[in-house]
């Protein structure tokens, strides 16, 4: 709390301190957002609002200061345990006495979510501080980014700002070289990316190179000492390429990723993707990815599969999926849309009907529901959860 | 017809030219999309969008072009919902990437995506970023000259030609006899050319740095019942813009 309270104190001087130089934007948003799901024919709520408040100041004419920090309270249902939305053979596996340790609380949150302080010169632009790191140009999930897991229910909702001092020198208009180091307790676990970007003929394209300390766990274990469960880190190294261009009339993009493991065994992932707009407005988009850290057979899928997918350390349990987006502006305030992702693996799918509406200028209203087809132990088993989410969401 | 819509900039040098009768479909549109491409500009615009329920939103956004268009990039600047969020097109908006502030990505769009509406606007990404598309797609024919918003105008047929893609199966525009400002142009259905689907009317004519500069463009929307209005704010042609402001480096800020 007194960490929170010296943030928020040092926020306010330094607002005040730009306010006064008549240097300061402030603006961001409120949202006020209720999800439900179906637990043993229960239906459970939860709620919450979340506070983002973004300032941004030129302070030079090549510096500029940006940051934005996060107030989010939770109400209804506040604690869910994982164990509930598993197949019991699954569960089978936590040791009795422990099951406890595998709900998931939803605690009343402030943090700085980005600060950082942008120095731009004409050769090139160095960011410091913590900040958004976006790679690959897949829509839904990105074999190239080691630093963020994105949510197939919403798949452009902000990711959190990582700890970063970042470098891009442009080589001429068309090519970027891109140097990263993202700070952890020592050189040999602290992440470091090189990234080519550049464009030819219609296509887009990057090279990329990463090296991170890849935290697994093992979730049938727990560590008295970390009171945690059993950290299992090793050196992960990535090679990558991604793309995205037009081949017949399409837009098409391309993602990939190899990961050299310190101790397991190494895995590829893989996404392709095309998208197309119809003269009548509506969009379809359809994304594959493979995964060879996931399993073919959902007989095979372990405790620590599903945790390790509930915890975002594998953006994936099973090897094959595929996503397929559909919306139609149905009146020029409100779109709909259906996505679907089909697990080609297990033969299960979940479907999400979607909603957007603008209420005026700077007020969104999104919902969305979450139904999922597959039978128990699948990816998208019924037993998940089927349920939705409204969110309102004024801007200021 | 970029910089006419995206820039709000109906760019037009008042240039002494024979208004003869003489003049063929062919050369009124020339000198129409001649007289439309400045090599650079800037321009500040509010867009209002007039909804089937007749409620109103607002964008205000900044624009750059250069090259006679080739090269644009658009930052909005009001609502906070979409604000720095920025479009750059190039090679006359055949490529186009998007930055989305709040997560710092840059997508890469297909031309595909000039057919969705620009914001919920009633001006697609086409409408706005066609650039020599009077001239290369489609095919003018002179029609008879006729008064329209109280000028006398060239009346010109523009048949699409059969290898285009664009939108629009055809274009009647009504370019004004004094300074070749087209005031109005209506668009037809992409496989109906009897069909009427918007009709662009461009007003408040003014001259800016020795340009005449259309200040106000309404795009009325005949299938939807809607209605999108541009209005500059601010304008300035022929700056010196630096190629490294249309990049991606740029669209981020």
């Amino acid at each position: 709390m007194k960490r929170w309270t010296s943030i928020l104190v040092s926020l306010f001087l330094c607002s005040s301190l730009l306010i006064a130089q008549d240097k300061l934007e402030i603006f961001g948003y409120f949202e006020s957002q209720m999800m439900g799901a179906e637990v043993k024919n229960e239906f459970l709520q939860l709620y919450s609002n979340k506070l983002r408040v973004d300032l941004k100041s030129s302070l030079s004419k090549n510096i500029t200061f940006a940051a934005n920090f996060d107030y989010i309270t939770y109400h209804g249902k506040t604690e869910w345990n994982i164990l509930d939305f598993l197949a019991p053979k699954v569960v089978s596996e936590v040791s009795e006495g422990m099951e406890a340790f595998y709900a998931l609380p939803f605690s009343n949150r402030t943090f700085l979510d980005n600060a950082y302080i942008k120095i731009a010169f004409k050769p090139f632009d160095l960011i410091v501080g913590k900040q958004q790191i976006s790679l690959g140009t897949g829509y839904v999930w990105n074999p190239a980014d080691v630093f963020n897991v994105k949510d197939y229910l919403d798949p452009t909702y902000e990711q959190p700002g990582h700890n970063a001092i970042r470098l891009d020198v442009p080589l001429g208009t068309s090519y970027t070289l891109t140097a990263l180091f993202s700070p952890d307790e020592n050189w040999g676990d602290s992440a470091k990316m090189i990234q080519f970007k550049g464009r030819i003929s219609r296509f887009d394209f990057s090279f990329i190179a990463i090296e991170k300390a890849w935290r697994f766990h093992d979730y049938t274990q727990f560590d008295t000492e970390s009171m945690n469960f059993l950290e299992l880190p090793e050196k992960r190294q990535l090679l990558g390429f991604s793309t995205a261009g037009e081949l017949l009339g399409l837009g098409v993009w391309a993602e990939y990723a190899y990961n050299k493991m310190e101790r397991t065994k190494d895995f590829y992932e893989l996404v392709l993707g095309a998208d197309y707009t119809f003269d009548f407005q509506t969009y379809l988009m359809v994304e594959y990815y493979q995964n060879t850290l996931g399993k073919t057979h959902h007989e095979d899928y372990t405790l620590n599969d599903w945790m390790r997918l509930m915890a975002m350390e594998q953006k994936a349990i099973s090897r094959d999926q595929v996503y397929v987006f559909i919306q139609h502006p149905v009146t020029d305030l409100l779109n709909a849309a259906i996505s679907s992702i089909y697990n080609i693996s297990d033969n299960s799918f979940a479907l999400i009907p979607t909603l957007n509406y603008s209420l005026s200028d700077n007020v969104d209203i999104f919902a969305y529901l979450n139904l999922n087809f597959g039978a128990e132990g699948k990816a998208f088993a019924k037993n998940l959860g089927n349920g939705g989410l409204i969110r309102v969401r004024v801007y200021f | 017809m970029k910089k006419m819509i995206i820039s709000g900039l109906i760019v037009l040098i008042a240039a002494p030219f024979s208004f003869s009768q003489e003049l063929t479909g062919e050369d009124i549109i020339q000198k129409v999309n001649d007289l439309m491409n400045v090599q650079t500009a800037y321009g500040k615009a509010k867009m209002t969008i007039v909804t089937t329920s007749g409620q109103k939103r607002t964008f205000i956004y900044e624009s750059w072009s250069k090259n006679k268009g080739e090269k644009n990039l658009v930052r909005y600047l009001e609502p906070s919902r979409v604000k720095d969020q920025a479009v750059l097109m190039l090679n006359n908006a055949d490529d186009i990437w998007m930055y989305f502030p709040r997560t710092q990505r840059v997508r890469k769009l297909a031309t595909h995506a000039k057919k969705q509406k620009m914001q919920g606007s009633d001006f697609s990404y086409e409408d706005m970023g066609s650039g020599d598309a009077f001239i290369t797609d489609y095919t003018p024919e002179r029609l008879k000259d006729e008064k329209m918003e109280g000028y006398d105008c060239y009346q010109i047929e523009l048949t699409r030609k059969p290898e285009s893609d664009m939108s629009y199966s055809r274009l009647i525009m009504w370019v004004i006899k004094e300074n070749f400002v087209p005031v109005v142009i209506d668009y037809y259905h992409e496989d109906d050319p009897s069909l009427q689907e918007k009709r662009l009317i461009q007003s408040d004519i003014r001259i800016i740095d020795d340009l005449p500069t259309a200040m106000k463009v309404v795009m009325l929307n005949k299938n939807d019942n809607t209605q999108t209005e541009m209005e500059l704010l601010e304008v300035k042609y022929n700056l010196t813009l630096d190629d490294s402001l249309f990049t991606e480096r740029s669209l981020k800020k």
